[in-house]
């Protein structure tokens, strides 16, 4: 059997024609495994894979920040453009982005948002430090991270702080947060909280509505709704009548601090920003992402010592480890 | 600034000595640069005192009245006897810190919290709190400062120990435990370490950490290398992070998923331990070698802080209750 196979070979090379198909058939045969084998190589467009970081205001410090948590945890090289508080030219943005020709977007703000929305065509976008993220239009290839954090970590967070608050009292418009109001009332009774809601659906209710709410709750919580805290005078009569009651209230941004929000939970930014680098390597990787939008994981707390001393409310001591900052 | 200031008044002086120099300014310059001497804190720094001597052996050489002469040497020998005696004089109230950086916990309250320590050490003497966010300047500042004490991790200590020399000589004190054991929280489904694989875990303490832990505890240093880590402000959003579906687990301290279980049932519910690690030494202070009684103070101070109501308040603000003097098995386990 051996000997046969050498008497075919050795024929086949004595004949030209036959040594010429022999080559032509291994050299294809050859390159055609090289593409067919080798494990696929990047090719060098992919392996420079850009993101770009559009900041609609790096001067704005939340919008840093994020922008600086994002940097902390991306080692690949980034753009950045900052839109600044001026008039920028739409028109060189666009030209930036088709300069650039980045993988991957990283909006900081709205403004940087729905810029990008409009002139990246099919890039991925990675945007943050929006707030009601819901109202702006979406792209199949749009991720974020949300501004506001789920009303149960809230939730959890005043438990912990104050374990004897069993009664908030929450203001709402039914146009804007019907379905988180909804969310919210259900993850209370997870940690022994009652939520007493009230619809607004004209300001000039909020004082009589929170006359009759006031004395039946512990505490006020104020959330991000457009339809109640439209202006600052609104806002402002809301913490007198509180105030005027005894009632300490809640608040979801540290703009509230002066106003004399007893605690104040918000979104930790610079986790934003790591949340959206993780995005965004999973999207260069070509990953994907297992959630479009995701929560916030990190929180940032304020507790306002003078007003729990003023109120009589009883603090858990112990929480104090988790407070970012005290004021006193 | 000070520093800056005396050495342009030194220069001037230098320069304008040969014109200007008479018997009426000789005791002005005498008297500048030997009160300057008297100012103890600048003795301590060689570069100023070396400064010091130089303008001194300058006016010496230059001067050609005899009078001025006998000034100089006057405070030449001076600034002799200060030189000798400052250890003496400067440690009596010097400025002394306590170099603080936990990768344990990723605080981020460090206005906060220098600003109550500060306020509380003041009380004792020129004392102070500095916090590190990055481990590479913390461990860059201590190699070359031994003026205060060190706060660091049982686990810092031990990579920092060949290369900086110091003394451990307290360890906290948090529910009345030296210790504490970390948690891997994972969601329900995961039920093996192997499903880790390409996740995300989140957890307060740093990235480095968390992985050197990680790799210890599951013994799976390919899943751990593939793991990525989301750094949170605190615990409690490491572990509320798994329940939103931002994190596949959770690596906090035992007594964070306790107080979530009572707090959040429905959350704590949501969560599977899947792996406990061996009892972790607290936070540690450590003294620089050689220390002097000022560190030996400072020491005492931070001792008895959780034996007073507001000095337990700040130590409450790093997740600590008191401090204690090592034991030997403390010692011991520090040193393997």
């Amino acid at each position: 059997m051996k000997g046969l196979y050498k008497r075919v070979i050795r024929s086949l090379l004595k004949n030209s024609s036959s040594r010429r198909g022999i080559f032509f058939t291994g050299g294809t045969a050859f390159i055609l495994s090289f593409f067919l084998l080798t494990p696929p190589v990047l090719l060098p467009s992919e392996t420079n894979k850009k993101v770009l970081i559009l900041n609609s205001d790096v001067s704005i410090i939340n919008y840093s920040l994020a922008h600086t948590g994002f940097q902390s945890k991306l080692p690949v090289p980034e753009n950045v453009v900052d839109l600044g508080s001026k008039w920028v030219d739409e028109e060189k943005i666009k030209d930036a982005i088709h300069d650039i020709n980045p993988s991957v977007i990283y909006c900081i703000g709205t403004r940087a948002y729905l810029l990008a929305y409009r002139f990246a065509g099919n890039k991925h976008l990675v945007f943050s430090s929006i707030i009601n993220w819901r109202r702006l239009p979406m792209g199949k290839n749009t991720y974020g991270i949300s501004n506001e954090l789920p009303p149960s970590m809230q939730l959890t967070m005043y438990r912990y702080f104050f374990p004897e608050i069993h009664k908030i009292g929450i203001l709402y418009s039914k146009d804007y947060n019907k379905e988180w109001i909804d969310i919210a009332v259900k993850s209370a009774k997870d940690v022994g909280i009652t939520i007493m809601k009230r619809a607004i659906n004209r300001q000039d209710e909020v004082t009589s509505v929170l006359e009759e709410l006031l004395p039946k709750v512990d505490v006020l919580w104020l959330t991000p709704d457009p339809g109640v805290i439209s202006n600052t005078e609104l806002v402002e009569k809301i913490f007198q009548q509180s105030n005027d009651v005894r009632k300490p209230v809640f608040s979801y941004s540290e703009a509230f601090a002066d106003l004399g929000a007893t605690l104040i939970i918000s979104a930790d930014i610079p986790t934003i920003g790591m949340q959206a680098a993780g995005i965004a390597l999973d999207l260069l990787s070509n990953k994907g992402s297992t959630e479009r939008v995701q929560s916030p994981a990190g929180s940032h707390i304020t507790i306002n010592l003078r007003q729990v001393k003023k109120y009589k409310i009883k603090l858990n001591e112990e929480a104090l480890d988790s407070v970012n900052q005290v004021i006193e | 600034m000070q520093n800056i200031w005396h050495t342009c008044i030194n220069v001037i002086q230098l320069s304008n000595l040969r014109k200007h120099l008479t018997v009426g300014q000789a005791p002005c310059l005498f008297f500048t640069q030997a009160g300057y001497l008297c100012n103890y804190r600048k003795i301590r720094e060689s570069k100023t005192l070396f400064l010091n001597v130089m303008i001194l052996t300058f006016a010496l050489l230059y001067s050609r009245i005899k009078i001025i002469r006998k000034h100089i040497l006057t405070a030449i020998f001076l600034l002799a006897c200060f030189w000798l005696l400052s250890p003496l004089i400067t440690t009596a109230d010097h400025k002394y810190i306590i170099y603080f950086y936990n990768p344990e916990t990723n605080i981020n309250n460090f206005a906060s919290l220098k600003k109550e320590f500060d306020v509380y050490l003041s009380s004792f003497g020129e004392y102070q709190l500095q916090p590190f966010s990055e481990r590479e300047i913390f461990d860059k500042v201590i190699s070359e400062k031994k003026d205060g004490i060190f706060l660091i991790s049982s686990w810092h200590y031990k990579k920092l120990k060949e290369t900086v020399p110091m003394e451990p000589a307290l360890v906290a004190i948090s529910k009345n435990k030296s210790t504490y054991r970390r948690i891997l929280s994972v969601k329900k489904a995961i039920n093996n370490p192997n499903l880790l694989k390409g996740t995300t875990i989140a957890s307060s303490s740093s990235e480095d950490y968390t992985k050197s832990l990680l790799k210890k505890m599951l013994g799976k240093e390919d899943i751990v290398n593939s793991i990525k880590i989301l750094t949170v402000p605190k615990d409690i959003d490491a572990l509320m992070s798994v329940g939103f579906g931002v994190a596949a687990g959770a690596l906090t301290t035992e007594n964070s998923l306790d107080k979530l279980a009572t707090i959040n049932q429905k959350q704590y519910e949501m969560l599977r331990r899947l792996s406990v690690s061996e009892e972790i030494l607290l936070p540690i202070a450590a003294t620089p070698k050689p220390s002097d009684h000022s560190h030996s103070k400072l020491l005492r101070i931070m001792k008895e802080m959780g034996t007073v109501a507001e000095g337990k308040n700040k130590l409450n603000m790093l997740g600590l209750d008191t401090w204690k003097e090592l034991d030997e098995s403390e010692k011991r386990c520090l040193e393997k």
